[in-house]
C-alpha cells in the first residue's frame, strides 16, 4: 500500500497553485489535509500525475465575520473550524457536524475546504452545505466565481470546481434568530462515515416553521436535500405528527445505495429515524437563539 | 526533495522521495522504528505522532510536508530512559500486550491529556477511539491514562 | 546480613518486564529489522477468485530501476520443495493433501492468491514492479458457498483431489442417539450459521529472510508463534538441512492463531533470498493481511435437540459443513475438536456427529482464537431457544444441565472426563453479581418506554490443556520442554520455544521459576525467539500456562536441587538443611552463613564440584493432572430498534483457569478475547460477493471494536478446583472469544422477545437486527 510515483508541485501563492492546474487540469490532485487523498493514492485508486501541496499556500486559512455569513477559508483545518468561536455563535449546524468528523487527529490535518472538495456523499460537511445553501468561491484562471452549493455536488466525488480552478473559500450563512439545529448520524461506530447523516436547520417565529433545511449524507452519491419534506414543514407548527410525515415524505424521495453497512431499505428507513429525531431536536433548541 | 525538520527536539535532514509518507521516512531514513504502520489507510492510529503540537496520522502525511516542522515520537517521550508520567502509569496498569498498538495511543493520548487533563472516562474513550488494539479490550489502556492524569493532578 | 525476606510472585500482577521497551517505542518487530544490502518483496496477486493462468509475463517489471529480481510461481517451483503444508504434517492432520505450489503456477484459486513476487531496493518500487507484471487470465466459474462446493459436478479447485470434498462426509455416535431422539418429549431441529471472521492482528504477517551463501545458513526473522515450526516449514520447503536454518523472533505484534510455520509468501521470500545471496524482507500490508491472509469460522450446522418438557437437554445431533477454503489446513482438524467438546460441561447423553469440510475460492481457513468455538455458540445458543420454548430461565435451564462435579469424575458423552469443572458455580457467581430480577423488572419498566433492554448467559469449559488423558501424550505437543541454567552472575535462565506475542511469557515464567527456585523475579531471564537457542514449542491452544508454567516449576525445582547439592559441598550441609531465599543458599535459621546463588555457579564453572558439574537441566512436562478452563459471562444489552445498534451496556465474567499465574495477564487475555467476540457479533465480518471478489479489504469495511464498543468488563475468579500436586495453573487465551458471541447474541434476543426474535446466526450488524425484527413472530 505504498503511494505510486507521482510528480510533487509546492506552490506558495493561489496564482502559483491557479497556474500549476491549469497546466496539468485533471491530471493534478490537489492536496491538502489529505485525510482521504493520500488513503485512496495508498491504495493506488487515485493516479495523478501531479500532487499540487496547498498547505504552504499563503491566505487561505482563516474564519471571519462579515455582515449575515461567516467565510471559512479552504486550508482552515477542521480542528481549527471546531475550536473557532465565531463558528460555534454564527454557524451552529457546523459547530454540531465538526465533531463527528473522523477521529482528532483526521480533524487536526484535514480542512474544510478538501473535505468540501473531495465530496464524499457519506461526509458531514457537504451535507451541512448543502443544507445551508453554503456558497463555494473558487479561482481559475479567468478569475473567480461563487458557486452555490446547490450547484457544487455533481456527482460521486465530483464537484463543478473546473479542473484549472481551486477552492480558496467557503462561505456559510449565519444562522438567525429563531434558528434551531440538529446533525444526526447513524455511523457503525463512533467516528466512522455515516451510514446515514442528517443535517436540519428549522427557523421558527411565533411558534412556526419558517424556514426548513433538511439534508441526508449517505442516500445516494451526493448529499440530497429534502425538498419535499421541507415543503411540508414550512408554514406548520412542529409536532410528533409533522414530523413523522416529514419523515415519509423525505424517504419516498430518497433511493438510497446498498453496501456492507446497510441494504437500501435499511437507510430508507433510518432515515426517516433521523428526521424526526433531527427535527424534534431543532425544534426544541430553535426557542434558545434569540 | 530535500527536507529539514526537528525530530525530538533535534535537527535533522533527509531526502525523500514527495511519495514517501512521514511514517515511512521515521521508520527508514531516520531509524525511528518506534512509529508502527498498522494500516496505511489513516484508521488504526499506530502510526500517530505529534506534529506542531497536534496529534497526526503519519502514513497520511507526505514526509516532504513535516519540512519545518517539529515533530515528536515515541522515542522523544522519554530521551534518557526515565519513562514520563504516562508511560509509568500504563505500565502499572498493565496496559499493553503485544504492543504494537502502543506508540501510537502513547502518542495519542499524550496530545490529549495535553489538552485536557481533567478528561473523565467517556471523554477518554472517545479520544481514543480512533487508536485500534487487538489485544486488550481498552479498558487496561483507558485505565493507564486516567491514572497518569489522576497522578498529574495531584503533584 | 539481615534475615532474608522469601517473596511470592506467584499469583500477583507483577508488573511486565516486557513493557519499558514497548512503551519507549524500542520494541523489536519484524519491520523493524534492517540488514545490509536488504531488498524488498511485493506479490502480485490475482483479482479473481478462480481462473486458469495462462501466462506470466515479469519482463517489464525486471526492467524497472531499482527491481533486482521478479520470478514467478513456476520459477518459484524449480527453486522449492513440493510439498503439504508443515505444521498440518506434525499435527497429523488427516485427509487427502491437495498439491499447491507457493505462487499459483496454473490456477489462482481466490481473489488474492500470490502469482509473482518483484524484489527490489525498496517496498514502494516493488509494487510499482508489480503493476507492470502482465498476467493473462482464463476466468473459472467461483466455488463460493457450500452447496456448490458440496455438488461433486463443481469445477475441483485442485485437479488432483478431483471435487471440492475435503474431507468427505463422515457420522459418528456416542450414546444412544436414535433412542434419544425416538423417547424425547420434544425435538428442535434448527439451523445455526456462523459467519466468516478474522484474526486481523495489528502488526500482520512477514519474514525477513537472509541466505548466506557463504556458510549456507538460511536466517529468517519472522512474525510467529513458534520458531521452531517456522525453521521446519522453511526447511522441508527449501531442501536446507534443519541446522542450517534458524529463525529467530523479536517483538511479535499479535497473531490469534495467525502466525504458526511459513506461509506461502514468506517461503517464497525465502526462496528468493537464497537466489539472489541477500536479505530479502517482506511484511503484508492491511490490504493483503485482510484479503490473503486466510479467514475463520464460516461454518454451518443442520441441530436436532432432543429435550425433556423439563428442559433437560437429552441429545443432540449436529451435522456441520467446514469451509476450509481455497488451500485447505487448519480447517480440516476443527470438525474433529468440535465433535469431542460439543457436550460442553453438561449431561448429554447423546450425540451424533456429521461433518464434511469443502474447499472453496475463498481464503484459507486459519485458526482464530479457539478454532472450535462455534460448538459453544450452537449449545449455548440451543439452550437458549430451548429454554423460550419451555418458558424457562436460561440460568435455570443451564443449572439443570449442568453435570456435576464428582469423584471420580462424569464423563463427556465423547469421552473426556469431567473432572474439577467449576461450571455451577460459575453460573451462580454471575447470578450474585448481576441481579437478575431487579434487571427483570428494568427491563418491563424500558420496554413501556420503547427501550429494548435484554440479558443473556452462556457458559463453556476449554480443555487448557484438559484433564490427563489416559493414553501418554502424542507429538511434539504432547510434551513441553524447557532448557534452564544458573549463570554466574546468579540469573536464573529459562529456554523455551514460547514465543508470546502479547501474553507476556517473559513475566509469568519469570514469575513462577522466581518463586520455585528463590530469587528475585529481577534474576530471572526469560529466552524466546532463537531456534538455535531454545527447544521446541508453539505458542497456541492455550497450553502455556499449564504445559511452560509447569516445565518452569518443574524444571525451577530440578535446577535448584543441583545448586543443593553442589551448595551442600561448599557448605559443608546436607542439602536438606539448605534453603534459597532471595538468591542466596543458606542453612536453615543461620542467615550468616548466606552464599550467592552467582557464587556457587562461579565455583562449578572453575570445576570445584567435578569436571562435569553443570548448572544446567533439560526438563520436560506433559502437562501433569492438566484440568478444564471455563467461565460463564454474562451480557446487559441495549438494542436501538429503530437503527439496529447494540449499544453492550454491562459484561460480567465468573472465571475458573486454575491458579492464577499473573491476574492482571489473565485479565487482559480474556477482556481482549471478548472484545473479539464483540466485534464478531456485531462489527466484523469478511464479506465476499458472489464472484467471490473480497468487500472488506480495508480497515473501513472490515471493523474492530475500538475504545467506545467495548464497556468495562467486570472479571471474578473462582476458586479453583485442583487438580496436580503441583501445577494448577490453566490456560485463558481463548476463552473470551469462545463463549463471548452466545453471550452477546443470547443478550440481543432477549431484548427482541417482544418482538418474536428468535437468532440463528451470529452477525447481526443494524441492518440485519431491523430484518430481524421485522421477520418477527411478534
Amino acid at each position: 500500500m505504498k503511494l505510486p510515483p507521482v510528480e510533487y508541485e509546492a506552490p506558495r501563492t493561489v496564482s502559483e497553485a491557479v497556474e500549476l492546474l491549469a497546466e496539468h487540469l485533471d491530471q493534478a490532485s490537489v492536496l491538502a489535509g489529505g485525510q482521504s487523498l493520500i488513503p485512496l493514492l495508498a491504495l493506488r485508486l487515485a493516479r495523478p500525475a501531479v500532487l499540487i501541496d496547498i498547505n504552504g499556500v499563503d491566505g487561505l486559512s482563516g474564519v471571519s465575520a462579515t455582515d449575515g455569513s461567516v467565510g471559512i477559508g479552504a486550508m482552515t483545518r477542521e480542528y481549527v473550524a471546531e475550536e473557532s468561536a465565531v463558528i460555534a455563535d454564527a454557524v451552529p449546524l457546523l459547530a454540531a457536524a465538526l465533531p463527528l468528523i473522523g477521529h482528532e487527529a483526521i480533524r487536526n490535518r484535514g480542512t474544510i475546504g478538501g473535505s468540501l472538495a473531495h465530496a464524499d456523499p457519506s461526509a458531514e460537511l457537504p451535507a451541512v452545505a448543502l443544507a445551508l445553501d453554503a456558497e463555494f468561491v473558487v479561482r481559475g484562471r479567468s478569475g473567480m466565481r461563487v458557486i452555490p452549493a446547490a450547484d457544487w455536488f455533481e456527482g460521486y466525488l465530483t464537484t463543478s470546481r473546473r479542473p484549472d480552478e481551486l477552492l480558496v473559500q467557503v462561505r456559510f450563512p449565519a444562522a438567525g434568530r429563531g434558528t434551531g439545529i440538529s446533525f444526526q448520524e447513524v455511523a457503525r461506530r463512533h467516528g466512522d462515515f455515516a451510514v446515514v447523516g442528517l443535517a436540519v436547520s428549522l427557523t421558527l417565529s411565533d411558534g412556526a416553521i419558517g424556514d426548513a433545511r433538511l439534508a441526508f449524507a449517505g442516500v445516494s452519491d451526493v448529499p440530497v436535500r429534502a425538498f419535499g419534506a421541507e415543503d411540508l414543514l414550512v408554514g406548520e407548527r412542529p409536532s410528533d405528527e409533522l414530523f413523522d410525515a416529514a419523515a415519509r415524505r423525505a424517504t419516498e424521495d430518497i433511493d438510497p445505495p446498498a453496501d456492507l453497512h446497510g441494504s437500501s431499505d435499511y437507510r430508507r428507513r433510518v432515515a426517516a429515524v433521523l428526521v424526526r429525531r433531527g427535527l424534534r431536536a431543532a425544534a426544541d433548541n430553535a426557542g434558545e437563539r434569540g | 526533495m530535500d527536507i529539514t525538520l526537528r525530530i525530538n527536539g533535534v535537527t535533522r535532514t533527509g531526502s525523500p522521495e514527495p511519495r514517501k509518507t512521514l511514517a515511512d521516512f521515521l521508520r527508514d531514513d531516520l531509524n525511528l522504528t518506534g512509529t508502527h504502520i498498522g494500516c496505511e489507510h489513516g484508521v488504526c492510529g499506530a502510526c500517530t505522532v505529534i506534529v506542531d503540537g497536534r496529534a497526526v496520522r503519519s502514513c497520511l502525511m507526505l514526509a516532504v510536508q513535516a519540512a519545518g516542522s517539529e515533530v515528536t515520537t515515541i522515542e522523544g517521550l522519554a530521551p534518557d530512559g526515565e519513562l514520563g508520567g504516562l508511560q509509568q502509569a500504563l505500565w502499572d496498569s498493565h496496559s499493553f500486550q503485544c504492543g504494537f498498538c502502543t506508540p501510537g495511543f502513547v502518542m495519542q493520548a499524550t496530545a490529549y491529556l495535553h489538552a485536557h487533563p481533567d478528561a473523565g472516562e467517556q471523554q477518554v474513550r472517545e479520544a481514543l477511539s480512533g487508536n485500534i488494539c487487538r489485544c486488550t479490550g481498552y479498558q487496561s489502556i483507558i485505565d493507564g491514562v486516567l491514572l497518569a492524569a489522576d497522578r498529574a493532578r495531584q503533584s | 546480613m539481615a534475615g532474608i525476606a522469601a517473596e511470592r510472585y506467584t499469583g500477583a500482577s507483577i508488573k511486565r518486564s516486557e513493557d519499558p521497551r514497548i512503551l519507549t517505542g524500542s520494541g523489536r518487530y519484524v519491520d523493524d529489522i534492517k540488514l545490509p544490502g536488504m531488498l524488498h518483496a511485493a506479490f502480485v496477486r490475482s483479482p479473481l477468485a478462480h481462473a486458469r493462468v495462462l501466462s506470466v509475463d515479469v519482463s517489464a517489471a525486471r526492467a524497472l530501476p531499482g527491481v533486482v529480481a521478479a520470478y514467478t510461481g513456476a520459477e518459484l517451483e524449480t527453486m522449492t520443495i513440493p510439498g503439504p503444508d508443515v505444521l498440518m504434517e506434525m499435527l497429523g492432520v488427516g485427509g487427502p493433501t491437495p498439491e499447491f505450489s507457493l505462487l499459483a503456477t496454473d490456477k489462482v484459486r481466490f481473489a488474492g492468491d500470490p502469482v509473482a513476487v518483484v524484489i527490489a531496493e525498496s517496498r514502494y518500487i516493488a509494487e510499482d514492479g508489480c503493476e507492470l507484471v502482465d498476467v493473462e487470465y482464463d476466468d473459472l466459474p467461483p466455488v463460493v458457498n457450500a452447496a456448490v462446493a458440496l455438488d461433486p459436478g463443481s469445477p475441483p479447485l485442485f485437479a488432483n483431489l478431483g471435487d471440492n470434498i475435503v474431507l468427505p462426509r463422515s457420522r459418528r455416535e456416542f450414546g444412544e442417539v436414535a433412542a434419544t431422539f425416538a423417547e424425547a418429549d420434544r425435538v428442535i431441529d434448527v439451523r445455526i450459521d456462523v459467519h466468516r471472521h478474522q484474526n486481523v492482528p495489528m502488526e500482520g504477517r512477514g519474514c525477513v529472510a537472509s541466505y548466506d551463501a557463504g556458510t549456507g545458513v538460511m536466517t529468517v526473522y519472522a512474525a510467529t508463534q513458534s520458531v521452531h515450526v517456522s525453521r521446519k516449514a522453511v526447511a522441508t520447503r527449501l531442501g536446507i538441512e534443519p541446522e542450517q536454518v534458524r529463525v529467530l523472533a523479536g517483538d511479535v505484534g499479535g497473531s490469534f492463531g495467525l502466525k504458526i510455520g511459513a506461509s506461502r509468501e514468506e517461503l517464497a521470500v525465502a526462496a528468493a533470498s537464497r537466489a539472489l545471496g541477500q536479505p530479502v524482507k517482506w511484511v503484508e500490508d492491511r490490504g493483503e493481511n485482510l484479503t490473503a491472509s486466510g479467514q475463520a469460522r464460516e461454518e454451518s450446522f443442520d441441530v436436532r435437540a432432543a429435550v425433556s418438557d423439563d428442559g433437560d437437554l437429552l441429545g443432540l445431533d449436529v451435522q456441520v459443513v467446514v469451509d476450509t477454503g481455497s488451500y485447505p489446513g487448519m480447517g480440516t482438524m476443527v470438525p474433529a475438536i468440535m465433535e469431542e467438546m460439543l457436550p460442553g460441561p453438561y449431561k448429554l447423553a447423546a450425540l451424533g456427529f456429521e461433518s464434511t469440510a469443502v474447499t472453496r475460492n475463498k481464503p484459507s481457513y486459519v485458526a482464530y482464537r479457539g478454532p472450535w468455538a462455534s460448538e459453544t455458540f450452537v449449545r449455548e445458543r440451543v439452550l437458549d431457544l430451548v429454554a423460550k420454548d419451555l418458558g424457562l430461565d436460561p440460568l435455570e435451564i443451564r443449572l439443570r444441565n449442568v453435570a456435576p462435579r464428582t469423584d471420580p469424575p462424569a464423563v463427556m458423552v465423547t469421552g473426556r472426563p469431567l473432572a474439577g469443572i467449576t461450571t455451577r458455580e460459575s453460573l451462580e457467581r454471575v447470578a450474585k453479581l448481576v441481579d437478575f430480577p431487579a434487571f427483570r423488572r428494568r427491563q418491563v419498566e424500558a420496554r413501556g418506554r420503547g427501550r429494548y433492554l435484554g440479558i443473556g448467559v452462556a457458559t463453556f469449559i476449554e480443555a487448557a490443556p484438559g484433564p490427563r488423558a489416559p493414553e501418554p501424550p502424542s507429538g511434539p505437543l504432547g510434551l513441553e520442554s524447557m532448557r534452564l541454567l544458573l549463570d554466574e552472575d546468579g540469573i536464573v535462565v529459562l529456554f523455551t520455544g514460547q514465543m508470546p506475542h502479547g501474553q507476556g511469557h517473559q513475566t509469568t515464567l519469570a514469575q513462577i521459576a522466581a518463586d520455585e527456585f528463590g530469587v528475585p523475579f529481577e534474576q530471572v531471564r526469560v529466552v524466546v525467539g532463537d531456534s538455535d537457542v531454545v527447544p521446541f514449542g508453539l505458542t497456541g491452544g492455550s497450553r502455556s500456562a499449564t504445559m511452560t508454567g509447569g516445565v518452569a516449576l518443574h524444571g525451577a525445582r530440578q535446577l535448584k536441587a543441583k545448586v543443593l547439592e553442589f551448595a551442600s559441598l561448599l557448605m559443608e550441609a546436607s542439602a536438606q538443611d539448605l534453603q534459597i531465599t532471595d538468591g542466596h543458599v543458606w542453612v536453615r535459621g543461620d542467615p550468616d552463613s548466606a552464599v550467592a546463588v552467582g557464587d556457587v555457579a562461579r565455583r562449578a564453572a572453575a570445576g570445584e564440584f567435578g569436571a562435569d558439574a553443570s548448572l544446567e537441566v533439560e526438563a520436560a512436562f506433559d502437562g501433569g493432572e492438566g484440568g478444564w478452563s471455563g467461565g460463564s459471562h454474562c451480557a446487559i444489552v441495549e438494542v436501538d430498534v429503530e437503527t439496529g445498534l447494540v449499544t453492550v451496556e454491562r459484561y460480567v465474567v465468573a472465571e475458573d483457569c486454575g491458579a492464577l499465574i499473573n491476574p492482571a495477564v489473565v485479565e487482559g487475555q480474556i477482556r481482549g478475547g471478548v472484545a473479539q467476540g464483540i466485534g464478531a457479533v456485531l462489527l466484523e465480518r469478511s464479506a465476499y460477493d458472489e464472484d467471490g471478489n473480497c468487500q472488506s479489504a480495508t480497515l473501513m469495511d472490515y471493523l474492530v471494536p475500538t475504545a467506545c464498543d467495548v464497556p468495562r468488563i467486570e472479571i471474578e475468579h473462582l476458586q479453583t478446583v485442583p487438580l496436580d500436586p503441583d501445577v494448577n495453573f490453566r490456560g485463558v487465551g481463548e476463552g473470551g472469544m469462545i463463549v463471548a458471541p452466545p453471550t452477546l447474541v443470547n443478550a440481543i434476543e432477549d431484548a427482541l422477545s417482544p418482538f418474536g426474535v428468535r437468532i440463528y446466526e451470529q452477525h447481526l450488524p443494524p441492518a440485519r437486527i431491523l430484518e430481524l425484527i421485522a421477520n418477527g413472530d411478534a
